[in-house]
């Protein structure tokens, strides 16, 4: 094991604070262990599932909190609970199936049970066998039951942390946020499938790309073509507390910017002859879901969850790390429980702004990599996040600002203590 | 395997070649022909089976029109950024499962390679194709292609379709 005591003085964090991120933090073997005990089992809140995943007692979905698995149930109270997915006996993965239901949680390897409650309830011989052997006396089951996470639920969403220190859940996020959670999943969800990407670079480099607004129109050159989503529309970026989280939003129809993106250097001014020719208009077809006419909004709660809202493509994602250098992006589409069949169809035909093959999202999967390859020989340098000052504070009605990447950084720095 | 009645408008090595040449265009080009295969309006989506199974609607790729094939296509070439790549697709014999009115419908396994320009080669995805198969105009198309991939978690991205 990797000595980590010396982490701060080893990452040597630029004078500049958060307006840089030293390329260190995404390769090294030690940050990404003293990541897991910090910000995975620290005083951070991480998004488990979804209500509509568990419709029937004893229903569970599986999740990873950074490495450690974790099961997510509905137990007999009708309540969510959420235990680490690991016998108490050995270690043995308890369940492996990644969704199922089952009456009580038992472990293959040696027959320990437990219940729904995650209390151990039976032992195999534990009274030994025809009087030889077993447990001695003194073996108490209600000792080993299965590790806990305080679980919070808010609009069938689940979230959940390891540490006792964790702000409650609203305080955590902030109250804009938190209003756009119930915008966004107050009416029952309805899950239309789900998918994921393994990504060749650290899940830092993911999450930073998801609240990074500078990008959006221009990496994703479909986005300024098309007009989905140019910097010049109205909209702006909402800080969640302490500048971790974020939520960036867009109103499609007030874009004034064909001046901006028709003038090359602007890669958008080379496609312009591409942007006149969409030859199917089913796709740009969309109703005003939430009645305020923001057509799109990007929230993110640190350290790794993100709800999406591309006009009527509705999404969570989840990045999972895996490696220093490699991360696994999940996502789960979802409608609502009410929306008709011309809306499902259209919710569906608009998914095609997401996932691998996202008109919109393809490139996020592949960014990161060429990051992760151009760092890889200059570890002791920096990225340099200027745009829009050196703080973490939004910029009133304008997403030409990097805060909300240096805000996620803020977090970082905190809970790692570096 | 469903007998395949002598008058079918569309025979089995009829559908066969058809999908070989699908996936020839996709190998070796051009992606511009890629619509040509499809009847108007059609059906072409990539899915995985685990989706498939739990019978939820989301698709990776949809495009229920030549139109949108051609988008898709566009957005390839001239929108999307990717690093550089190209494909081999290898084919399973064909099933029939269906020969009903003027359509055949068939299953076949596939195996997709990627090579990145720069080296890295996978097997990046298998699955099956399900498709249905007419005639127009004295060609035979797809009405309807389905991808279902047998993996739910895809390296990086798809790009060019399958």
């Amino acid at each position: 094991m990797s000595d980590v005591t010396d982490l701060a003085s080893r990452i040597a964090w630029p004078a500049e604070g958060v307006a840089r991120v030293p390329y260190v933090v995404y390769s090294d073997p030690g940050v990404h262990e003293w990541e897991q005990t910090h910000i995975f089992r620290g005083p951070a809140w991480h998004f488990l599932g979804l209500e509509a995943q568990l419709p029937e007692v004893g229903s569970y979905t599986l999740v990873d909190v950074g490495t450690t698995p974790v099961i997510v149930l509905r137990d007999e109270a009708g309540e969510v609970a959420a235990f680490v997915n690991r016998c108490a006996h050995k270690g043995t993965q308890l369940l492996f199936v990644p969704q199922g239901k089952v009456k009580q949680v038992m472990c293959v390897y040696h027959n320990w049970c437990y219940d729904l409650g995650g209390r151990l309830t039976s032992v195999a011989f534990e009274k030994g066998v025809q009087g030889k052997g077993g447990m001695s006396p003194d073996f108490r089951k209600d000792q080993h039951g299965l590790a806990r996470l305080r679980v919070h639920r808010i609009c069938g969403l689940i979230f959940g942390t390891f540490s006792d220190a964790t702000p409650d859940f609203d305080s955590y996020v902030g109250a804009e946020l938190v209003a756009n959670i119930r915008r966004v999943c107050s009416r029952p969800m309805k899950i239309l499938g789900q998918y994921s990407q393994l990504l060749h670079s650290n899940w830092k480099l993911y999450i930073e790309n998801v609240q990074d607004p500078y990008h959006a129109s221009i990496l994703h050159a479909f986005n300024g073509v098309m007009k989905l989503d140019r910097l010049t529309m109205e909209g702006g970026v909402v800080k969640g507390t302490k500048g971790w989280h974020h939520m960036a939003y867009s109103k499609m129809s007030t874009d004034r910017g064909d001046e901006v993106y028709g003038k090359g250097p602007m890669r958008s001014a080379e496609l312009s002859t591409y942007g006149h020719g969409l030859r199917d208009h089913s796709l740009s077809e969309f109703w005003d879901d939430f009645g305020d006419n923001v057509s799109l909004t990007v929230q993110t709660i640190f350290p790794t969850f993100v709800l999406q809202q591309l006009r009527n493509s509705l999404a969570i994602r989840l990045v999972v790390p895996k490696t220093p250098r490699t991360c696994q992006l999940h996502w789960i589409a979802f409608g609502y429980d009410d929306d008709d069949e011309r809306k499902s169809a259209l919710r569906l035909k608009q998914a095609n702004y997401m996932g691998p093959a996202g008109l919109i999202s393809m490139e996020d999967g592949m960014i990161g990599g060429l990051v992760q390859r151009g760092i890889e020989g200059d570890k002791e340098k920096s990225s340099v996040l200027e745009l829009g000052g050196r703080g973490v504070e939004p910029i009133e009605g304008s997403r030409a600002s990097e805060a909300s990447v240096r805000g996620f950084w803020a977090g970082y720095r905190e809970l790692m203590g570096v | 395997m469903v007998q395949v009645a002598a008058d079918h408008p569309v025979t089995a090595s009829q559908a066969r070649a058809l999908l070989s040449d699908y996936v020839a265009i996709l190998d070796d080009g051009p992606l511009a022909d890629w619509p040509s295969f499809f009847t108007d309006p059609c059906l072409y989506r990539i899915t995985t089976r685990e989706n498939q199974e739990r019978q939820f609607p989301l698709s990776i790729m949809l495009c229920d029109s030549r139109a949108m094939l051609y988008d898709r296509v566009e957005a390839t070439e001239k929108a999307n950024i990717f690093e550089p790549h190209t494909y081999r697709h290898v084919l399973s014999d064909s099933r029939i499962v269906a020969a009903d009115g003027a359509t055949l419908k068939l299953r076949t396994s596939f195996l997709c390679a990627r090579t990145m320009v720069e080296g890295d080669f996978s097997l990046f995805v298998s699955g099956v194709y399900i498709d249905e198969v007419v005639q127009e105009s004295g060609r035979c198309l797809f009405r309807s292609k389905t991808v279902v991939l047998d993996q739910s978690r895809i390296d990086t991205l798809i790009a060019i379709p399958l």
